[in-house]
């Protein structure tokens, strides 16, 4: 007991690196329970809202889409009874079968700051399956339309508009006149849980998409459509097969064997996919998964970081009282007596910390994320849920950690030799010789400083890893905003030079000539679903007018990071796919494969990978895509003249229009609404790397009292002595520098590749500036404790060090 | 012989919670240039803080100190390091040499410190003590005697005025102890520097000039021999 009272005082006169090193088990339980509860609440929202109850959505499990128009009533009929009666699974039920009808159009609002806004409407005609939620909460209300003139708006956009149940709304749906519907709902849609136009990665801005569902009624009435019109069709099954793992739960042969289905009854193209086939859900669900995925990571590296340090603190502990244990084992203290404290000073300095991350973590960090996600995604959560067992999991992974640094130094403790210790041969080492022949011809202060700086390897080594770590921190961060732009613009500020894309479905001719009147440069491009042949999985096939590289070129160019641009009008179409396809399938450049659009295989060559796709996609040149699909156009890209912007007619002969510049104040939004959070992240790892930094360099300083006391004695001066630690500190900042920026690129890469999916697959890349930034800042951590060095040699009490000296 | 250094009233008194200890109690010395004085006395008799204040490393509560002729600085910590640069070198009881730099480099280290590399005279430096085939050795590799003539050695590198030394054969066997102060006696001579040792050991009178006994913070015999 006076033992562990000795050592807990030892502890207590290094309080300032005690705290650092609580603070780090903190940060670590805090971050950890913030994206845990986040992680746990969102995935049991979602669970609730997809639902196959009367609570939830019933979300389907397969969606069959016809990708270039709509069935007739019959058709779509006879696909679903001919799904039915030759239902191609053994382990999957088919519940139910159910057409809908999806178009793209337009609200015209009265107010002129809004004007118009890009819509996607609904019609649903038995609502049974993918239903609007309209949870009990105060973000919703209303219910169902339930006649041709009636629509629920979809709560995103009723916040962001003002429209309320009970407004009149004016809308198209690109049949060349607008109608007006009455609001008797708002709510929430699967397909637009996650607010953004078809394919984007970022929140559509507030105010410029709008989302509405009405009966199939109106909405055949609005697009001037027969009776009956869909255009999807919604197949539930009895439960909920697992769409991650298709292979096994079914899927697979499940979706194979409906396309064949569908080919056999109509010839469009159709593309037949699971849950991971719709943007919204597929996105959301990646989201959740990441959180999942990086909270125990973002908790175990904090608590790795914070194990190091105290395995090294109580190494340098056990140093400096190695003739007190000795004299401890001379008097007959036994080993088993040494150890008890040396185990118990890190479980209780884990023990501290824990409680301190723990209470903010469940009071304010767990809130505020999940305050976070409702703010960027638009989804109330209405059932926060934070399981304690999550938070004593978290304790208990941090705990472990904590325990397991203290074993080795009390194990070293107990194994001390006292005669050894006593006789001062503990402290005898025996520097390199490879070292002192590659420094041998430098002047011997520079010699001593780098002999001295790797000095103690192992423990350099752990501090660079520990630094390291909190660097990845810091410039996964850092790294990743390097490659935000890439990842969610698509190069839109670099290559796109489009003012905005109108949506047709190959019927240009009014927007060419809307194009013509206005003086605006247009360039077609199709955008069409696909899939690899013999896989499930979508892909999307864009045909440009010209697949290049240059500016001027066109208003759409790729990042070409391997191989030769495609040529056109080839008897095997040469395409370009993006670096996922390659990743994912193993597709190489000069291979030939098989993509299915609906009823149609092709033969492709691939010429070339791109880069910054974030969903698997394959560039043709248009007249090839044209070719093959028999179509023309699905997009029109408008190079506006200046003071010309869409107007009524352009939107109503469309079927939705983006423009660049809503895109890029997406970016902006979705930048400032992170932008504290990545503050926060990269200043909480610099604040760990300097904490870890510091208690090496102080270490290191201590352990040196004795040789800079000999040199003081001897006439050094300050500066001279000041001179050497900067240069010791100069090295180790940037060896740990430069193996912080390595760790930082490649922990983050690893990171990150560990997170892609099919649907999301992304590549980051550390500019210049960021691998200086790293470095330096490494580098300027260490440089900076050279004052505190000083000042310690300063404060050195010489005569006391002379007295140590000699006895 | 020219006088090297003055000491008169030196008085260094500490406040400690029991009362005042008085280390030095007005210590009246003087001491010509190549003179070898041995400081001899019990423990607590004041020889480490005498030593202390002969190298400018403590400062002394009373008294004059004048070194060449010049008042040795007190108060100021670089200016007293400027004056142990220039004027002392310094051997301690556990050699204190630097473990990760080789026999030749922790002279030459001295040198550069203080301004001048001159690994010439390192190497005449390690052959006067002895030990010019260890040259490229560390220290770990090296005996515990032949370490302390490397800081003989080292002392010398900047051609001192005085080297003092305390207890630099307390670690030693009396056969190593022997050899080494004939090293240091033999190249203290050719260097022509004066040195101030502090020693239990009556045996090493015999390398002495002169012997200064101390009791009490006072000198108590002062002779030549």
């Amino acid at each position: 007991m006076l033992l562990t009272k000795r050592l807990a005082r030892s502890l207590w006169r290094t309080k300032l690196r005690l705290s650092a090193v609580i603070l780090m088990v903190a940060i670590g339980i805090f971050a950890g329970i913030a994206f845990g509860a986040y992680a746990n609440s969102v995935t049991t929202l979602y669970d609730d809202i997809y639902a196959d109850d009367d609570t939830g959505v019933n979300l389907p499990d397969v969606f069959v889409e016809n990708n270039l128009g709509n069935w007739n009533a019959s058709t779509a009929e006879t696909m679903c009874n001919e799904i039915r009666e030759q239902w191609p699974s053994d382990e999957l039920v088919l519940d139910k079968c159910e057409p809908r009808l999806i178009s793209n159009g337009q609200l015209f609002s009265e107010d002129s700051d809004i004007g118009m806004v890009t819509a996607v409407w609904h019609g649903i005609d038995e609502g049974e399956v993918d239903k609007v939620w309209i949870p009990k909460h105060g973000c919703c209300s209303g219910e169902m339309a339930k006649e041709a003139n009636e629509i629920v708006i979809d709560q995103h956009a009723a916040e962001a508009l003002g429209i309320k149940v009970g407004d009149l709304v004016h809308i198209s749906a690109g049949a060349g006149y607008s109608l007006d519907y009455s609001v008797v709902g708002i709510g929430f849609h699967s397909k637009h849980l996650f607010f953004t136009v078809e394919g984007e990665l970022l929140p559509a801005q507030p105010g410029t998409l709008v989302t509405g569902y009405m009966t199939d009624e109106g909405l055949e009435a609005l697009a001037n459509l027969s009776a009956g019109d869909a255009n999807l069709l919604l197949i539930d099954v009895e439960g909920t097969p697992n769409s991650q793992d298709p292979d096994v739960s079914g899927l697979t042969d499940l979706i194979e064997g409906i396309s064949v289905i569908v080919t056999q009854t109509d010839d469009s193209p159709a593309g037949v996919y699971d849950r991971t086939g719709v943007h919204s859900v597929e996105f959301l669900r990646a989201d959740v998964e990441g959180a999942e995925k990086s909270y125990p990571v973002i908790s175990g590296m904090l608590a790795v970081v914070a194990g190091i340090t105290i395995f090294l603190s109580l190494q340098r502990l056990i140093q400096s009282q190695a003739k007190e244990i000795a004299v401890l084992r001379t008097l007959g203290v036994k080993r088993m007596s040494i150890m008890p404290g040396y185990i118990l000073a890190p479980v209780f300095i884990g023990a501290i910390g824990c409680v301190i991350g723990a209470i903010p973590g469940v009071l304010f960090g767990a809130p505020a994320m999940i305050n976070m996600y409702e703010d960027i995604i638009g989804i109330p959560i209405i059932n926060p849920n934070l399981p304690s067992s999550l938070v004593i999991e978290i304790i208990i992974t941090a705990m472990v950690i904590v325990f397991l640094s203290g074993l080795r130094p009390a194990w070293q403790a107990s194994r001390m030799q006292p005669l050894e210790v006593l006789l001062g041969q503990n402290e005898v080492r025996m520097s390199s010789r490879r070292l002192q022949k590659l420094t041998s011809k430098l002047p011997a202060t520079f010699g001593l400083t780098i002999r001295s700086s790797v000095r103690k390897p192992i423990r350099l080594m752990l501090t660079f890893f520990a630094v390291g770590l909190s660097m990845l921190i810091f410039g996964s961060m850092m790294i990743m905003m390097d490659s935000f732009g890439e990842i969610f613009t698509g190069g839109l500020e670099e290559r796109q030079s489009w003012d905005a894309q109108v949506f047709t479905m190959d019927n240009e001719e009014p927007i060419i000539e809307w194009a013509e009147e206005h003086g605006a440069q247009h360039e077609l491009m199709i955008i069409f679903q696909g899939t690899p042949e013999n896989d499930t999985r979508q892909l999307t096939a864009y045909g440009l007018e010209n697949v290049a590289t240059d500016t001027g070129e066109s208003m759409y160019l790729v990042l070409l990071s391997n191989g030769d641009l495609p040529s056109p009008n080839q008897a095997v179409p040469e395409v370009l796919i993006d670096e996922g396809l390659n990743h994912f399938l193993g597709w190489e450049i000069g291979e030939t494969h098989s993509l299915v659009f609906g009823t149609k295989t092709v033969e492709v060559k691939i010429t070339g990978y791109t880069q910054g796709d974030f969903a698997r996609t394959v560039y043709f040149h248009r007249a090839d895509l044209s070719d093959i699909l028999g179509i023309d156009a699905t997009v029109v890209m408008l190079d506006l003249p200046e003071g010309v912007e869409p107007d009524e007619q352009l939107a109503q002969n469309s079927l939705g229009i983006a423009t660049r510049e809503d895109s890029l104040e997406a970016f902006e939004t979705i930048m400032e609404q992170q932008e504290g959070i990545f503050i926060a992240i990269e200043g909480l790892g610099i604040l760990i790397a300097i904490a870890v930094l510091f208690n090496t360099l102080v270490m290191n300083l201590a352990e040196r009292d004795t040789e800079l006391a000999t040199l003081r004695v001897l006439g050094a001066s300050n500066n001279r002595l000041g001179l050497m630690l900067f240069g010791e500190h100069l090295a180790i900042g940037l060896i740990g520098g430069i193996l912080g920026c390595l760790f930082s690129i490649l922990g983050t890469k690893l990171m990150l590749a560990t997170f892609v999916s099919w649907s999301a697959y992304f590549t980051v890349t550390a500019s210049n500036s960021s691998i200086f930034i790293l470095i330096g800042i490494v580098v300027f951590i260490s440089i900076s404790l050279t004052p505190f060095g000083m000042w310690r040699i300063k404060k050195m009490d010489l005569v006391a060090k002379v007295k140590d000296l000699s006895q | 012989m020219m006088r090297l250094l003055e000491m008169s009233g030196i008085k260094r008194h500490y406040d400690m919670p029991s009362g005042v200890v008085k280390a030095l109690d007005g210590i009246d010395l003087k001491i010509n240039e190549g003179e070898r004085i041995l400081l001899l006395g019990p423990s607590g008799s004041g020889k480490t803080t005498l030593l202390n204040c002969l190298a400018a490393l403590d400062n002394p509560t009373e008294g004059e100190y004048e070194f060449n002729k010049e008042i040795v600085p007190r108060g100021h910590a670089e200016k007293m390091t400027t004056f142990r640069r220039e004027n002392i070198g310094y051997v301690f009881q556990f050699f204190n040499l630097l473990q990760d730099l080789t026999v030749l480099e922790n002279i030459i280290l001295i040198q550069e410190l203080s301004g001048g590399r001159d690994e010439t005279r390192a190497r005449e430096l390690l052959t006067l003590v002895g030990l010019e085939a260890e040259v490229n050795r560390f220290p770990a590799e090296i005996s515990g005697g032949q370490q302390q003539r490397v800081a003989i050695a080292r002392s010398l590198a900047k051609s001192p005025n005085l080297l003092l030394g305390d207890e630099l054969t307390g670690n030693l066997d009396s056969a190593t102890s022997a050899k080494v102060m004939e090293v240091l006696v033999s190249a203290c001579e050719s260097e022509g520097i004066t040195t101030v040792m502090v020693t239990h050991d009556e045996n090493l009178t015999k390398y002495a000039t002169r012997v200064v006994r101390l009791d009490s913070g006072n000198i108590i015999s002062d002779e030549k021999v």
